[in-house]
């Protein structure tokens, strides 16, 4: 009679055995997986770097932006609140009229709106924004800013929900800011010649309905950096509102030559067509 | 299913060379034929080789069995090393001289050349390999006589091919090779040795998986094959005397069994 017992044991043995080598398989290949993956990804990263250097000049702009918006939180909502209060803009004078003329470039302002867009979030909602950006918003600038635009967002926002009579003064109070801000921007740019910052003056002026000033920042822009497309935009827009079609046209089309920018192309037909004017 | 069928299928598979055991496979009846048929050719020497465990011993049993009635076939199965031991035997159940004193290979040979007998006798070695090269070459110089014909069983080494030897590289005429079985094969040869013995039962517990796993440790050889069903119809036995039997199941052959006979036989190094 055989010893099962001992043979069973044996047998165990031999089971457990003859699955190290399969479990050291599988092990080699989870772990020879999770380094592909850890290389693939770092492998990306360089990549990651070239495509942000690629569009610096956007990143920069948003960063910019942003830093300007902790400041203006007044005038970078101004997007937002012209859509929600358009009727009352309809209803006021001589204001409404300038405001109505810069309906014509409200894909510009969506797009400023989408670029701030996330910060906004950030602030009020702590959502909807990447972990990078928030870095960069951090280093941009100081916290006592950030506090300081939140309240004066809050204000403002409620301000103009609650009390739908007082929005004329609220406008005005804005354009108020808005200049000084701009005033302030402009000083900023003296300093660091910053072409983030020259755009965002150009495109204050402009929504100020201050074409030849929008020219000039855009212009500014444009020499230090000709690559950055709302630039060109705005500078196009202003040659329009300055009664120089022809230029600005001539000036889109270099342009697109370089670029291939569909915005760009899309105000060119809208100038040639004169949906904008 | 009764105790006695356990322990008589594994008398089944005691590795005991006797013709009765010998079980029909096709392959194998083809080369049993043709090594019968090349008896009757005029050939100086046959040889019969493969790896241990092929069924050389057992070909060479059931063939004398087969002969012995209709022709003079004599059978060794240990080799006789002595050289004059070995002549005297052959003297003796072949011409049926009786030689007190010494007797070489000279005088054998005149034995063998005045002989008059009518048919050639068969003479059947097993584990020739074990013979000197000396008695080796003897035995060519007395197959060349063909007055005596030769079938040996050779086993097939991997470290030296035997058949490359010079004396039978210029001297076999007919060389015959015995491999290990097939799965399917050994599926048979399993389940017919079990159903000679009335175990019918236990033959149909033996499915494909089974055999596989068997084959796997076994490599088709029938000698380990044997070996491991002795061992594995020991455990069913065990098994029952420990009234264990229930836990292993009686339906298919598991393969824990099989595994655990494999370790007891040594086929696997646990």
């Amino acid at each position: 009679m055989l010893d099962i017992r001992d043979l069973e044991k044996r047998w165990l043995h031999y089971k457990i055995k003859s699955y190290i080598p399969h479990a050291v398989i599988a092990l080699s290949i989870i772990v020879i997986l999770s380094i592909t993956l850890f290389v693939w990804d770092s492998s990306d990263t360089p990549e990651q770097i070239t495509s942000r250097d690629k569009i610096s000049s956007i990143e920069k702009e948003l960063d910019i932006e942003s830093i300007i918006s902790q400041n203006n939180s007044s005038t970078i909502q101004k997007p937002t609140v012209v859509e929600s209060t358009k009727p009352i803009v309809e209803k006021t004078a001589t204001v409404v009229s300038q405001k109505m003329l810069i309906k014509p470039s409200l894909d510009f302002m969506k797009k400023m709106q989408s670029q701030t867009s996330p910060y906004y979030n950030q602030s009020n909602h702590n959502q909807m924004i990447t972990p990078k950006r928030k870095k960069k918003i951090l280093q941009a600038k100081p916290v006592i800013e950030e506090t300081q635009e939140v309240i004066v967002d809050e204000a403002d926002t409620k301000v103009e929900k609650e009390q739908a009579v007082e929005k004329v003064h609220k406008i005005s109070i804005k354009r108020r800011n808005a200049k000084d801000d701009i005033a302030e921007i402009i000083q900023r740019f003296k300093k660091n010649n910053n072409p983030a910052l020259s755009l965002f003056v150009a495109k204050k002026y402009y929504e100020l309905g201050e074409y030849k000033k929008s020219y000039n920042y855009a212009l500014l822009t444009n020499k230090i950096n000709n690559e950055i497309e709302s630039s060109w935009i705005i500078f196009a827009k202003s040659l329009v509102k300055l009664g120089e079609k022809d230029m600005a046209m001539k000036t889109l089309k270099a342009y697109i030559r370089s670029s291939h920018s569909n915005n760009a192309q899309l105000l060119l037909e809208d100038i040639r067509s004169g949906k904008f004017q | 299913m009764s105790s006695s069928i356990f322990t008589a299928s594994k008398e089944v598979f005691l590795d005991v060379v006797n013709h009765k055991d010998y079980v029909q496979l096709d392959r194998v009846s083809t080369i049993y034929q043709s090594l019968k048929d090349s008896i009757k050719k005029p050939l100086k020497m046959i040889l019969l080789y493969g790896k241990p465990g092929t069924g050389k011993s057992m070909f060479l049993t059931k063939l004398y069995n087969d002969l012995s009635s209709s022709q003079i076939v004599h059978l060794y199965q240990t080799p006789i090393l002595d050289e004059g031991e070995f002549y005297k035997t052959l003297a003796q159940d072949i011409f049926a001289i009786k030689y007190s004193g010494e007797l070489n290979f000279t005088q054998f040979m005149k034995i063998v050349n005045k002989s008059d007998i009518e048919s050639i006798p068969v003479v059947l070695l097993d584990e020739a390999q074990l013979y000197s090269d000396v008695l080796m070459e003897k035995i060519r110089l007395l197959s060349d006589t063909r007055t005596i014909k030769f079938v040996i069983t050779l086993h097939k080494t991997e470290k030296e091919d035997l058949i490359a030897k010079e004396h039978f590289q210029t001297r076999i005429w007919e060389t015959i090779e015995l491999e290990n079985s097939s799965p399917a094969e050994l599926k048979i040869y399993v389940q017919k040795k079990l159903m000679k013995a009335n175990c019918f039962d236990t033959a149909n517990m033996f499915n494909k998986k089974s055999i596989h796993t068997i084959y796997k440790f076994t490599h088709g050889n029938y000698r380990d094959t044997n070996k491991l069903l002795y061992t594995l119809f020991d455990l069913y036995a065990s098994y029952e005397e420990s009234h264990q039997l229930n836990s292993i199941g009686t339906a298919n052959v598991p393969t824990k069994l099989i595994e655990m006979a494999a370790i007891h036989t040594g086929l696997i190094n646990a």
